[in-house]
């Protein structure tokens, strides 16, 4: 069996033909419709603990198989057409719970839908219902071919609004991820494979899955190749909440195609419980939301929940406000088999040592956390405990962790240019002022008339690959008075640090203080993203911006005075391959 | 290690003042009107808890918790594993928490006398608690687990009241299974005798309660050094704070009962509002009912239920459906005396008798004995004549 997979892994290699996968590492993948084709097909998925079953499940037509099938993400009143070939051995369908008025043509006539007879194909067609989370499953003897894996999720979007839940702006998210839970009987599975008869009252689950995989395989990446049958990772991946920086929530949408009920726990943070079957959580009387948190939810049997989640920290723990305990040595401690997803240090965003041998597998001092079913047998891979059906939160500090693959590059300015008050000659010792802390300054002028003095300039930093991602920002300067009077307090300037923004053709703040004669660090400047806005194209590609803008209104013309914004440090990093 | 914080405790002179003294069994009402630092010890072990029908001395080998008197929170950890090794309890201490105050609990690995091989680490994981720190999570591969004979501290600042449950996360499908779990709850600040902080949930009297499953196939395993498959469980004891119906509604501390003394026992008078605590522990989903009193659902997974906008969520039910890893915070009001009722008579004097039980009959059973009632049920008592008010939750009257 585990060569007959290798075989067809190096012959899809050959061909050209993937999973269906996507580039991102994590989070929800979506094949986009609104038409589908989608096959039928039998192939294996492996467990943890070295074992492979036998699964049916829909793969889209050119691709590889997959188990669980493509998320089918539509808009809602969307035409949906689906065409199903069916490899199977035996007739197959596809049911639609939560749709209305699905036709099917061609096929034949089954108990609960029209069919594809082996070989055969058949077409189904409806109009997208509400917006939400869905089911799509066999509807031909659901007891043998819905346990063997042919289900999976639909997606219904409201028009418009791809980053929301519903057709509501409460339910807009940043980041979005699958939890399809699953249990498989692998005698079941066994009896399909070798055409011994199949009896679902011996019913015997011994591996429990999210998104076809059980845990540990969960926290692989979207597409690794060594789960080419099993596309689809479950870790959710996210950053703190931050007024500014990180206001929307996750969205995790939860399906339950399994037989038996789970109750489901995720540790560190509580859910937002917004919607079941597609349909949001309101109050009966006033129509209210009435969304409410959890932090275990039972996920009936064919059910789906959309829930938001914002990981929040209301104590601010970090290196300079530590919490009152004193930490022993961790020599004295267990790291589990000498390997953990524990950074060394309590805090977000920071690294600690670890005693020899144990291995971290926490780069940058992000938190880990399970989230599991708490029906604990099935926290197991058969006989092997922490399996099974789980995943885990992970939590990156809000500056990022950087990305697999990705290296952090730090880029200084190409050139600098003052852009009021015009004309440019005026700047003084230009990039190389601004390219290390110390030493010469970038010395740029403001207006020399009027109670409002203001000076505007910017860096230009270029070379940045269109890629790059988790951008930062940092500037170090102080702004001073002319002449004789340059080394004397004078209560400064409105500063504000900012950045260029190609899409909109226009300056996006990032930071604004009253800076005078003390020099003041700012670090960690993170624009909102994506990042590719503040990347120029075409003929300012591979460009970024980084200005400075400075004014302070006199009280009278006798008491005005003209001051110098003095750069020290203007610097970039971002992510690129 | 934790000198630096017990010395501080000792010289600011509050460690006395606003810790309640022990009583090694059920819970204690820690905190205070402000802020507070609140310390206390708990002790990872084996031991043996009774169960009806199993085989004399109907012994069940469990691991568990065992809380420290106050006044051995500095004992050296050779003196706590030699005066605490092999004293588990089921379930582990009610923990009784204030919201805000600055919650360290001492874990002392004391290790298992019947399985000296086994030198497995524990940890305490506060299960649904919104954990800012990742370290204090309780997970062994995600933050630091206990080996036997040393001590860690745990660090919580409680912000949402509510009712939660703890339980030990090293290799969890075994150690939950064995009895390491039990109920924390956190109160409203300003109102000890409010659920949540709503007016609408203000209660004469409290009730923790932990819904549990026992398969002794894996206790008697793990006693003979055997082991389990945990995806063929099947459980033949259904608990409510680790007793089976009639132990449920014996007194805490009961001599027949060592090492499970928290009591189910519901007592109260007419008209009260009694405010259950309830949390699944288990690996199944449970349907309990109070046959002839409304259960009024006023909060769920520590979380009150009102919505964002103000709306009241709270729900009537007379059949509550409990998945594991769930709590549910219920408030019912106690009905009028009747001589005419059904009831009995106890120290207290006469009272009617109403059964909270479990919908599913077949986990109204003790193991393998035969036409008894057992298992997941216990009494509400309402007496007649008054009775005294109560010192800590879980602690009968």
């Amino acid at each position: 069996m585990r060569l007959a997979v290798a075989c067809l892994a190096l012959l899809g290699a050959l061909v050209g033909v993937g999973p269906a996968a996507a580039a991102d590492p994590a989070g929800l993948v979506c094949s986009d419709g609104p038409t589908f084709n989608l096959t039928a097909r039998a192939g294996g998925m492996e467990t943890p603990d070295g074992n492979t079953n036998l699964m049916w499940s829909y793969s889209t037509t050119a691709g590889h198989f997959q188990t669980p099938g493509p998320v089918l993400c539509v808009d809602a009143g969307d035409t949906v057409t689906v065409h199903l070939r069916n490899e199977l051995p035996e007739a197959t369908s596809i049911v639609f719970p939560g749709q209305t008025g699905v036709s099917a043509t061609g096929g034949t006539s089954g108990l609960f839908t029209k069919e594809a007879a082996p070989g055969g194909d058949i077409t189904y067609t409806f109009t997208a219902n509400t917006p939400g989370t869905y089911v799509y499953e066999s509807g031909t003897d659901p007891a043998k071919q819905v346990e063997m894996g042919l289900a999976s999720a639909l997606v219904v979007r409201p028009p418009g609004h791809a980053d929301w839940a519903y057709a509501d702006s409460s339910t807009a998210f940043n980041g979005e991820f699958l939890v399809l839970l699953n249990e498989i009987d692998p005698e079941l599975h066994s009896a399909v494979e070798n055409g011994q008869p199949y009896d679902i009252s011996t019913l015997h689950n011994r591996y429990y899955t999210i998104n076809g995989r059980s845990f540990p395989d969960t926290l692989q990446d979207n597409g690794v190749p060594w789960l080419e049958n099993q596309p689809y990772g479950s870790l959710v991946h996210i950053k703190p909440y931050d007024a500014t920086l990180n206001k929307r929530p996750a969205l995790v949408r939860v399906l339950n195609v399994g037989l038996a009920n789970h109750p489901f726990h995720p540790h560190g943070e509580s859910l937002q419980f917004i919607a079941q079957d597609g349909r949001q959580i309101k109050a009966r009387t006033t129509g209210n939301d009435a969304v409410t948190e959890h932090f275990g939810e039972t996920v009936p049997s064919g059910s789906t929940q959309d829930f938001l989640l914002s990981f929040r920290d209301q104590d601010s723990f970090a290196p300079g406000n530590p919490v009152p305990v004193t930490f022993p040595s961790y020599r004295d401690m267990t790291f589990k088999d000498n390997n953990t997803w524990y950074s060394g240090s309590p805090y977000l965003g920071t690294v600690g040592k670890l005693p020899s041998p144990t291995v971290s597998q926490n780069v940058c001092g992000a938190f880990f956390f399970p989230w599991h079913s708490h029906a604990l047998n099935e926290f197991a891979n058969y006989d092997v405990a922490f399996g099974g059906m789980a995943t885990l939160l992970r939590v990156d500090p809000l500056t990022g962790c950087g990305t697999p693959g990705l290296q952090t590059y730090t880029g200084s300015p190409a050139s600098v240019t003052r852009t009021s008050p015009t004309p440019v000659a005026t700047v003084s010792n230009g990039q190389q002022g601004l390219a290390a802390l110390g030493g010469t300054r970038t010395d740029v002028t403001s207006n020399t008339s009027g109670t409002t003095r203001r000076v505007e300039w910017y860096a230009t930093f270029t070379g940045v690959p269109a890629a790059g991602v988790n951008l930062k920002v940092a500037y170090s300067g102080y702004n001073r008075l002319t002449g004789f009077l340059s080394g004397l307090p004078w209560g400064g300037c409105t500063q504000t640090v900012r950045i260029w923004n190609w899409t909109t053709s226009a300056w996006v703040n990032l930071n604004t203080q009253t800076v005078q004669r003390t020099q003041v660090d700012i670090a960690d400047l993170l624009p909102a993203g994506p990042d590719t806005k503040y990347i120029g194209t075409g003929g300012n590609g591979g460009e970024v911006r980084v200005g400075v803008a400075c004014t302070r209104t006199f009280s009278s013309s006798f008491l005005s005075a003209t001051f110098v914004s003095s750069g020290d440090l203007m610097q970039i990093t971002y992510d690129a391959p | 290690m934790n000198n630096t914080r017990r010395e501080f405790l000792k010289s600011a002179g509050i460690g006395a003042a606003v810790i309640a003294a022990g009583t090694g069994t059920g819970s204690l009402f820690l905190g205070s009107a402000s802020a507070a630092s609140v310390s206390l010890g708990l002790v990872g072990t084996d031991g043996y808890i009774t169960l009806p029908g199993r085989p004399e001395p109907q012994d069940v080998y469990i691991f568990g918790f065992k809380r420290l008197p106050q006044n051995r929170l500095n004992s050296p950890v050779g003196d706590i594993v030699r005066d605490y090794k092999t004293t588990a309890e089921h379930v582990a201490p009610i923990l009784d928490f204030r919201e805000g105050d600055d919650i360290t609990i001492a874990l002392t690995n004391a290790g298992l006398s019947i399985r000296p091989d086994l030198v497995d680490s524990h940890t305490i994981h506060w299960h649904g608690f919104r954990t800012p720190l990742a370290v204090f999570d309780g997970v062994p591969e995600v933050s630091i687990a206990v080996p036997e004979l040393r001590e860690f501290d745990y660090f919580y600042r409680p912000h949402d009241p509510g009712t939660y449950m703890y339980h030990c996360h090293f290799e969890d499908v075994e150690h939950v299974q064995m009895g390491m779990t039990g109920i924390v709850f956190v109160r409203p600040r300003n109102h000890p005798t409010w659920a949540y902080n709503d007016s609408s949930t203000a209660f004469d009297r409290e009730f923790p309660i932990l819904l549990n499953e026992i398969w002794t196939t894996v206790h008697d395993n793990d006693e003979n050094i055997q082991e389990s498959i945990h995806t063929d469980y099947d459980p033949d004891y259904f608990t409510l704070n680790g007793r089976v119906y009639p132990q449920t509604v014996l007194p805490t501390g009961h001599g027949s009962l060592p090492n499970q003394p928290v009591s189910s026992l519901i007592q109260c008078r007419p008209g009260e509002k009694v405010l259950l605590r309830l949390a699944n522990l288990g690996y199944q989903q449970h349907a309990m009912q109070l046959p002839g009193i409304d259960l009024k659902v006023v909060g769920e997974d520590a979380t009150l239920l009102k919505s964002p906008g103000g709306d009241d969520l709270s729900y009537v039910t007379t059949t509550l459906y409990l998945g594991p890893g769930e709590a549910r915070d219920v408030i019912f009001t106690a009905p009028a005396y009747s001589a005419a009722r059904e009831g009995g008579s106890d120290g207290h004097g006469a009272y009617n008798r109403w059964w909270f039980r479990n919908r599913s009959a077949n986990k109204l059973v003790n193991g393998n004995v035969p036409n008894e009632l057992g298992g997941m049920v216990t009494e509400v008592r309402v007496y007649q004549n008054s009775i005294p008010d109560q010192t800590s939750a879980g602690v009968t009257v």
